[in-house]
């Protein structure tokens, strides 16, 4: 009860109680002193020893100990002891003091529990990456150097904290390259380098180097974050060199069976050869002849072809008129479809700008697709009511400042398994006029006009190529006009 | 009585030797140069045997086979095939259709896939297959295998 009541009221009830009892002892003590010893000095005497006992026993009782509690409190935060609270029982001035002083250790415990989380999320997310991650000193010495770093380059955490970060490089120059392009930003992305591990192996790393700052923005040091990409380089060389063992199969099977055509017409003239020889039958000697050297022209073109595909493109830009162009293909072929039983036509062609391009080289190029659209006619049965039929047209799309010549065949058609090689050197599917050759070296010369061939097909419905040419001159770049755009680069 | 061998091939020189050297052994030849024609001929004509060529247009000579055999009329009719391609056979066996040992190679892929599902199908038999560039006295022995002279 008493505990409840404000310290205030504990010192007005203590001190009437004090004055109570001093009469009451004044009174008790004037009637017990023996005679002669002056009963009004004896009462002061005992009234002020009593008043004297009272003030102590209240500010121990009251001041002293809780005071004592409070700054044994303090001391024992201090000393990190943060589940410690007071006993807070009470209404007066030191229990709300207690009470205060708990909250106060509840917020810091709580503060300290989501700092201590925090604290342990930034270093699982540093602990947990397989990222090199180390941060630097101003001076340049190692202050932090995480799991990921110790796996990829060996060393021990305690070995190298504090030594110089460039003993990590294989040619420390390279820090000091990265170092001076900080000063001129606060990051440095991917820079290559190759770190030295403990070992002595190289591995190949992208250095991202950051300035380190305080929440002042006082420079405090550098945090590279390191990517090694050693493994990734040596699987990039493996599979280089694996395309390139594929596209050289793929070369000389493609050569080995455009030979094996060749060969043909010459192993089986040779016997025509030598049976007339035996007989004596001059006819069949020179038929068989003939056969053997249709072979060798064959084999001489294609030797020319593909000298043709590997030199250097360069087109001589002029101002073409497509529709001049197409006009004379139309009158070259016209005739020649008509006797293969083929329809082909002009589509009416709209007023087109001129272009800048090598009329020559459009002009192969369109020859090149519109005989294999015959083709692809004479290949494939049609029934009663089709009718063999390809089309020329153009046109521009001005939205992407292009000019489009199409060519259109209702012919055999390709499987995409097709399309994806047709580029392809030395990819043919006629056995025995083609080189595989002919779309290859087309496509590169579309390509050194900046342009491209779109190809459509669905096998047995026919097939729809586009080639694409840009009109805008400056959309081209500098090594097409130069003709200088690299060996095997399509479109 | 001699015997009837049509050789149906696209390109005219091969059609030109073959049919010299099997003149020369004392055949009848007759010939087409392409799948459609060949069929027509086949079935006007009746030879003994056809050298067939397969990559040809019109219909190629797998086409025009695949049709022979599921003829009553001539599922029994002797028949050569020339390829440029005769390796595909090669591993018919061991390889798996998603086996892509040549990824590149899309045009033998898709003749090993019917050679394959003709196999299957209890088409093929051995020896049927004669590679290129072809040897017209290969071909006049093999017809003669087949045959008779």
């Amino acid at each position: 009860m008493f505990k409840r009541i404000n310290i205030f009221w504990k010192l007005i009830v203590t001190f009437m109680v004090i004055i109570v009892i001093t009469m009451m002892t004044m009174d008790i003590a004037t009637n017990l002193v023996p005679p002669g010893i002056s009963a009004v000095l004896a009462g002061v005497i005992i009234a002020v020893a009593f008043a004297f006992g009272s003030a102590w026993f209240f500010t121990t009782y009251f001041v002293k100990k809780p005071v004592e509690k409070l700054a044994n409190g303090m001391n024992r935060l201090a000393e990190k002891e943060f589940e410690f609270r007071l006993d807070e029982r009470g209404t007066d001035e030191f229990s709300s003091l207690a009470s205060s002083f708990n909250d106060m250790a509840d917020m810091l415990t709580s503060s300290l529990t989501e700092l201590d989380k925090t604290r342990d999320y930034l270093h699982g997310i540093l602990e947990s990456s397989a990222d090199i991650i180390i941060t630097v000193t101003p001076s340049g010495n190692i202050r932090t150097f995480n799991t990921g770093s110790e796996n990829a380059l060996g060393y021990r955490r305690r070995d190298v904290i504090g030594k110089p970060v460039t003993k990590l490089f294989l040619n420390p120059q390279d820090r000091e390259v990265a170092i001076a392009k900080l000063r001129f930003t606060d990051n440095v992305v991917n820079f290559k380098t190759k770190f030295l591990t403990k070992s002595g192996e190289t591995r190949n790393v992208l250095l991202t180097l950051s300035r380190l700052r305080n929440s002042t923005g006082e420079i405090i040091g550098t945090i590279g974050i390191s990517k090694d990409i050693t493994e990734e380089l040596r699987l990039q060389k493996q599979w280089m060199q694996s395309e390139r063992f594929v596209a050289i199969g793929q070369v000389f099977t493609g050569i080995q069976h455009s030979m094996k055509n060749m060969l043909n017409a010459c192993t089986g003239g040779a016997y025509m050869v030598r049976t007339g020889l035996k007989k004596d039958d001059r006819k069949m000697l020179e038929e068989g002849w003939q056969i053997v050297q249709e072979g060798i022209t064959r084999m001489t073109d294609m030797s020319m072809n593909m000298l043709k595909y590997v030199k250097e493109w360069k087109p001589r830009f002029d101002q073409v008129d497509l529709n001049k162009t197409l006009s004379g293909i139309d009158q070259v072929i016209g005739r020649s479809a008509k006797e293969r039983g083929i329809r082909f036509s002009l589509k009416d062609v709209p007023e087109l700008p001129h272009i800048s391009c090598d009329a020559q080289m459009i002009h192969s190029a369109v020859m090149d697709i519109v005989s294999n659209a015959l083709d692809a006619c004479f290949w494939k049965e049609y029934g009663e009511v089709e009718i063999p039929e390809v089309t020329m047209s153009a046109y521009t799309d001005n939205d992407r400042q292009e000019a489009i010549i199409e060519i259109r065949d209702n012919g055999c058609g390709m499987t995409e398994d097709i399309i994806a090689h047709i580029f392809t050197p030395f990819f043919s599917t006629k056995s025995k006029a083609g080189t595989g050759l002919g779309l290859s070296i087309t496509s590169r010369m579309i390509d050194v006009h900046g342009g491209k061939i779109d190809v459509e097909s669905e096998p047995d419905k026919g097939t729809v190529f586009r080639i694409v040419l840009p009109i805008d001159e400056n959309s081209r770049s500098k090594e097409i006009i130069d003709g200088k755009k690299g060996f095997g680069s399509r479109r | 009585m001699a015997k009837k061998v049509l050789v149906v091939d696209d390109d005219e020189n091969t059609v030109k030797f073959l049919t010299t050297a099997l003149k020369e052994n004392g055949y009848e030849t007759l010939s087409a140069l392409n799948g459609k024609d060949g069929l027509e001929k086949i079935r006007s004509e009746h030879p003994d045997l056809v050298v067939l060529d397969v990559m040809m247009p019109k219909k190629t000579g797998f086409v025009l086979f695949k049709q022979l055999r599921r003829d009553d009329e001539f599922k029994d009719l002797p028949v050569i095939m020339l390829t440029g391609v005769a390796e595909v056979l090669e591993g018919l066996d061991t390889q798996t259709e998603d086996d892509d040992v040549k990824p590149f190679d899309a045009l033998r892929e898709a003749m090993r896939k019917s050679i394959r599902e003709m196999r299957d199908e209890g088409l093929i038999k051995p020896n049927m297959f004669i590679d290129k560039p072809i040897d017209p006295e290969l071909v006049v022995a093999r017809v003669k295998e087949l045959i008779g002279s």
